[in-house]
């Protein structure tokens, strides 16, 4: 909401704030600036000056030598326009002046005659679109005066954030009841200049009717009392529809709004000043003089005021004269029935429209007016009779015209003011200070509350009309003490607390325990959005913003390899990125499913460079050690194994990898949880000199149960005996069935079997590998003799040929 | 079996001598007197196999095979060590050279500061609770007293999966949840992504973190609500901090205010500044309708609530002045907050 500080200072006589303090008391009232424009900002330079003399231009026709009184005497000014007036005054821009947009005033020769300065026009100053005459100022001035504080444009701009519930802080009325220390108490609306032409409207009768009323040959009818309880209107003919006066004009544009003629001003301004939108038919179009109002019927379609022909829906509500729609009710009018320079006489339309009702309709038309922005919102019901009064004033003010009869008012469903109970003890209940019921009705009363009655316990407050779609309940008006009392004036005391009855969710420990480990693990933590293009997700959306973002992710690792592309992209070579995050699988007819992810990828160096050396790149093993840090944290007694194919990892995250290089986590049941490996080139675009790429997702429990506590073994106290053995491993042989065979073989004595060398060399068969294995032997409660260990270690060797036909290398 | 015995004793002296040797040198005369191909001690020892017993003699060879390997394994690793020693204080080594470095992983600075929130809380008696991401329209809205057809309902533009189904566009639907769950008193705080129809810029992601809070019990009033945010933002913000609240407008909270901090800073000079009022959260006491829903007795029960962004308290905290950068995952930008 855009309003004039001027025009707030005028509805609430003596507020005397400056604009700080009028922006630092919003604020605390819960309707804060936004932005705040110094309207006279640009008007610095410009002063008063008065013509002296006038005489034409020796060398041009058009333009004229002017003698100026200024601020430092008299100068030659050259003027462009025509009529300049000895003895007048004008806005002036002496030399040196810097003008609204940054023209600066220099002294120059125009045509070989000297001008020191600048006669102004409304549009070089800003102020208007009339740039065709320099502005005349009416009455007398100072010369040299400020030429902003002379004529009353000193003034400020507000844009003021309204909150949805707060309808009434729509209107500079609103805004002054919060402003002014006195509040409603406060408000008193000013005469218009020139307004006893418009005396007439403020006095004239009002005929009141139910669902139907007539004055001045003009019938008002109204068919859904349940969507419009009230319709009034006031016929003004022999209107002269022409630009608004200056200082109406300038005081739209001070709020915001763009003048049009002084018919739609006076309504635009009414609507500024009290909250009550309005609108203005050109009566002749009205067929019959006729006004219903009811719900729209099938196939009828309006061409409102923007030009746009708008099909309307029955649930709609319309304005119809005897034959036709002539304006969507609350949101726009039509362009057949608008008042333009022809009109001669007027039907001022000033309603109260159902707020449930207008905002679907004006969804439902994708639109949104300053009516239909009011309306939504609620208006004041009990300003209606005002604001049409002073509508009509206004333009009987501004556009002359008399008022035929009396007010119409279709009135079905009367306005009654309602009321509220608030007991004080729930004041203090949920506020935590213990308020007298005096205090709270002297807290509300500024607002416009009134004390109806008071029982032992509560107090019944009349809730004013400009409150009334807010507050309905004890709460609210709770709100209200609060509010007016000031949030800053209560105290602040901690008060013991119980320990609520939820537990801290497992999975937030679990995922603070993962994150730990892997930023431990050198990996950094990434967000990546949940939105992806079509191919990543099987959940589409709605309503999506673009094609990228259109589906919910099915897994978390294809986002974090966009960005290894775009870490590649921008020469960042050594990527390691982690990624708690959520996933999305369909479930038909419900809500999809959503299982929480880590997910890791890794490529480049592993160490930095470094003069010790870096340790080589990363590679599928990697991926292998971080789903084994996850495994053991997510899944107690699971286990990584390489991936056979087959059932386990989801289609379209075993397309990610290389075949025959992909693990998975299985939990201690067997179930596949993780899967990881080396990235497929066609699933991560980058360039070529990039390392592996090697990623993986673990899906993690919705419940993590705490691990098992950890039952400690006691430290041996005899020593150990080791044996170093390498294996042949001949080409096809997997490693791990060596080892697992070994581990096997030892019987209780071996206690570890440790890698330490895998070799390959010409000395060695086609394809054949030497695994070098370190087995370490140790008894309870003594000594292993060589013997024994030697025995062990046989029994070993012999399980390894017997299971994998492998033997030491000799 | 003297022999083997004689061995044993011989390994333990050459092990005890290997570990006594400082410097590479030394090492190597501890070398060469044991293991030395003439006038080594275990060499020697080797020669007198062929005065053995034939019956001894595979035992005593194999032993002192072993005590050989053994020794030769131990005079490498301390030579290791030596050479790596030197690299820390003899000649040879070079301490100006950057330390052994590895990679440093981080958390994501965002949820830096979701964890330092949660601390504060954490001290202050709340848990942690936590709901879908797809949520409904009664959770996202109508539960928490926000009618669709109210004007409140446009304030988040909502992304939606199907009619009813949607997005969260705050956590707050969290509350309703737990309160479903749990019966009073409740004290939780709640961080989670959010989803908004926001495009791209300096400001906004369609998808963000939020933490909720929320606590409900007897005799919960806006006094205690104050102390308890005013005492988040002193310890969050530093002692100095100021903390304001300003009337506002959530359909779930009644009253509702926005809490806004002014933090006291260090300037270079030395001299503390304090900052413009930064708006940090919304914040209120739960609106009696929103208790009535979940079937909570709004006449014996009151609490408060209250939800903030983590990303923009992150922007403040470490002079970001574009959101984006916190979601483009750069390495070099997310290597800066270890």
């Amino acid at each position: 909401m855009k309003v004039s500080l001027s025009w707030l200072r005028d509805v609430a006589p003596g507020m005397g704030l400056t604009p700080d303090e009028a922006m630092a008391r919003l604020a605390l009232r819960g309707a804060p600036v936004e932005e705040a424009e110094d309207l006279a900002a640009g008007l610095r330079d410009v002063v008063i000056g008065r013509v002296l003399e006038t005489r034409p231009h020796p060398n041009a026709d058009r333009l004229t030598l002017c003698r100026v009184a200024g601020p430092e005497g008299e100068v030659a000014v050259v003027c462009g326009a025509p009529d300049v007036r000895e003895g007048s005054f004008y806005p002036f821009a002496p030399v040196g002046a810097v003008l609204p947009g940054g023209f600066r005033i220099g002294k120059r020769k125009i045509r070989g005659e000297v001008s020191q300065g600048m006669l102004c026009s409304e549009s070089e100053l800003g102020l208007g679109e009339d740039h065709a005459g320099i502005m005349l100022l009416d009455g007398a001035y100072e010369v040299g005066a400020p030429f902003a504080e002379a004529t009353g444009l000193r003034d400020w701009r507000f844009d003021v954030e309204v909150t949805p519930n707060r309808g009434d802080l729509l209107s500079h009325v609103g805004i002054a009841r919060e402003l002014h220390p006195e509040g409603q108490a406060a408000i008193a609306l000013p005469d218009f200049p020139g307004g006893r032409d418009g005396a007439s409207a403020l006095e004239a009768g009002l005929v009141r009717g139910a669902s139907e009323s007539r004055s001045a040959g003009v019938r008002i009818a109204i068919e859904d009392p349940d969507l419009c309880p009230r319709y009034l209107g006031a016929v003004i003919r022999g209107v002269s529809v022409g630009p608004s006066p200056r200082w109406l004009a300038s005081r739209l544009r001070a709020a915001g709004a763009r003048p049009i003629n002084n018919v739609v001003d006076a309504t635009n301004y009414v609507m500024l000043e009290l909250g009550q939108p309005l609108h203005a038919f050109d009566l002749d179009r009205l067929t019959d003089a006729t006004i219903v109002v009811g719900r729209a019927r099938p196939g009828e379609v309006l061409e409102t005021l923007d030009g746009e022909a708008r099909p309307v829906i029955p649930e709609m509500l319309m304005i119809r004269d005897a034959r036709r729609p002539v304006a969507i009710a609350g949101v726009m009018g039509g362009r057949d029935s608008e008042v333009a320079g022809g009109t001669a006489d007027v039907l001022l339309e000033c309603a109260l429209f159902e707020p449930k009702q207008v905002r679907a309709t004006r969804r439902a038309l994708g639109m949104s007016t300053d009516a239909s922005y009011r309306f939504e919102r609620g208006v004041d019901p009990s300003a209606m009779e005002t604001a049409v009064r002073r509508a009509a004033a206004l333009i009987l003010a501004t556009a002359g015209g008399r008022l035929d009869g009396e007010i119409i008012d279709a009135c079905p469903v009367p306005w009654e003011p309602p009321r509220v109970a608030l007991r004080p003890s729930r004041v203090a209940h949920l506020l935590g200070v213990d308020f007298t019921a005096d205090e709270i009705s002297g807290l509300l009363r500024p607002l416009g509350y009134e004390v109806a009655g008071r029982a032992d316990d509560a107090l019944e407050f009349v809730v004013p009309g400009h409150r009334c779609h807010d507050t309905l309940r004890e709460v609210d008006l709770i709100e209200e003490v609060a509010r007016t009392h000031g949030y800053d004036a209560f105290p602040q005391v901690l008060s013991p607390f119980r320990p609520g009855t939820a537990p801290d969710h497992p999975l937030f420990q679990l995922e603070d325990r993962l994150r730990a480990l892997l930023a431990a693990d050198g990996i950094s933590e990434a967000q990546t959005p949940a939105l992806g293009p079509a191919g990543d997700g099987d959940v589409e959306l709605l309503n999506p913003m673009s094609a990228e973002e259109s589906r919910l992710r099915r897994d978390r690792l294809p986002g974090l390899l966009r960005h290894v592309e775009r870490n590649m992209a921008r020469g960042v070579r050594d990527v390691r990125l982690f990624e708690l995050g959520t996933a999305f699988a369909p479930v038909p007819d419900g809500a999809p499913a959503e299982s929480a992810r880590v997910a890791a990828v890794l490529t480049g160096r592993r160490a930095p460079l470094q003069w010790c050396g870096s340790e080589g790149a990363f590679d599928v093993y990697d991926i292998a050690r971080v789903l084994e840090l996850v495994g053991a944290e997510a899944y107690p007694g699971g286990r990584v194994e390489v991936w056979g194919g087959g059932d386990g990892v989801p289609r379209a995250a075993g397309a990610l990898f290389v075949p025959e290089r992909v693990y998975v986590l299985r939990a201690a049941e067997g179930g596949v949880v993780g899967w990881g490996g080396e990235v497929v080139a066609a699933a991560v675009d980058v360039p070529p000199w990039a390392g592996a790429v090697v990623g993986g997702e673990v899906v993690l429990p919705d419940l993590p149960v705490p691990r098992p506590a950890v039952t400690a073994t006691e430290l041996p106290e005899h020593p150990a005996s080791q044996r170093d053995v390498a294996f042949l491993l001949p080409a096809g042989t997997r490693a791990g069935d060596v080892l697992r065979s070994a581990s096997a073989g030892g019987g209780r004595l071996l206690e570890a079997v440790e890698t330490f060398d895998l070799y390959v060399g010409d000395d060695l068969p086609p394809g054949a590998r030497s695994l070098a294995v370190r087995l370490r032997f140790r008894a309870r409660g003594r000594t292993l003799t060589d013997k024994e260990v030697d025995r062990a270690c046989r029994r070993v060797l012999r399980k390894v040929k017997e299971e994998t036909g492998v033997e030491p290398r000799r | 079996m003297a022999m083997i015995d004689d061995l044993r004793q011989l390994e333990r002296d050459a092990v005890a001598a290997i570990r006594a040797a400082r410097t590479p040198d030394e090492l190597e005369r501890v070398r060469v007197r044991y293991l030395g191909r003439r006038e080594g001690l275990v060499s020697g020892m080797l020669r007198r196999l062929g005065t053995l017993d034939p019956a001894e003699r595979p035992a005593a060879g194999a032993a002192a095979n072993r005590a050989k390997k053994a020794l030769a394994g131990a005079l490498a690793e301390r030579l290791g060590e030596l050479t790596a020693a030197a690299g820390a204080s003899g000649p040879g080594l070079d301490l100006t050279l950057p330390s052994r470095r590895k990679w440093r992983g981080t958390v994501h600075p965002v949820n830096q500061v979701i964890d330092d929130i949660w601390a504060i809380f954490r001290s202050l008696g709340f848990v942690r609770a936590r709901g879908p991401e797809v949520d409904t329209e009664w959770y996202n809205f109508v539960a928490l007293n926000t009618p669709l057809d109210h004007p409140a309902a446009d304030e988040q533009d909502t992304l939606y999966l199907s009619p009813g189904l949607l997005l969260r566009s705050h956590t707050s639907p969290v509350q309703i949840r737990t309160m479903e769950l749990h019966e009073p008193p409740i004290r939780i705080i709640a961080p989670g992504m959010v989803y908004r129809r926001d495009t791209y810029d300096a400001t906004h992601t369609p998808a963000f973190a939020q933490i909720e809070g929320l606590v409900v019990d007897e005799g919960v009033t806006f006094v205690d609500f104050k102390a308890t945010l005013a005492e988040f933002a002193r310890r969050f913000w530093g002692p100095g901090t100021r903390v304001r609240f300003r009337p506002s407008f959530f359909p779930f909270t009644e009253p509702s205010a926005e809490v806004d901090v002014k933090r006291v800073i260090v300037r270079e000079d030395g001299r503390e500044e304090e900052t413009d009022w930064i708006e940090i959260m919304g914040a209120g006491m739960v609106d009696p309708a929103v208790l009535e829903n979940v079937g909570y007795d709004s006449e014996r029960y009151t609490g408060w609530a209250f939800g903030m962004g983590p990303a923009r308290v992150a922007l403040l905290r470490h002079g970001v002045r574009d959101l984006r950068l916190f979601y483009e995952n750069d390495m070099r930008f997310l290597g800066q907050f270890t």
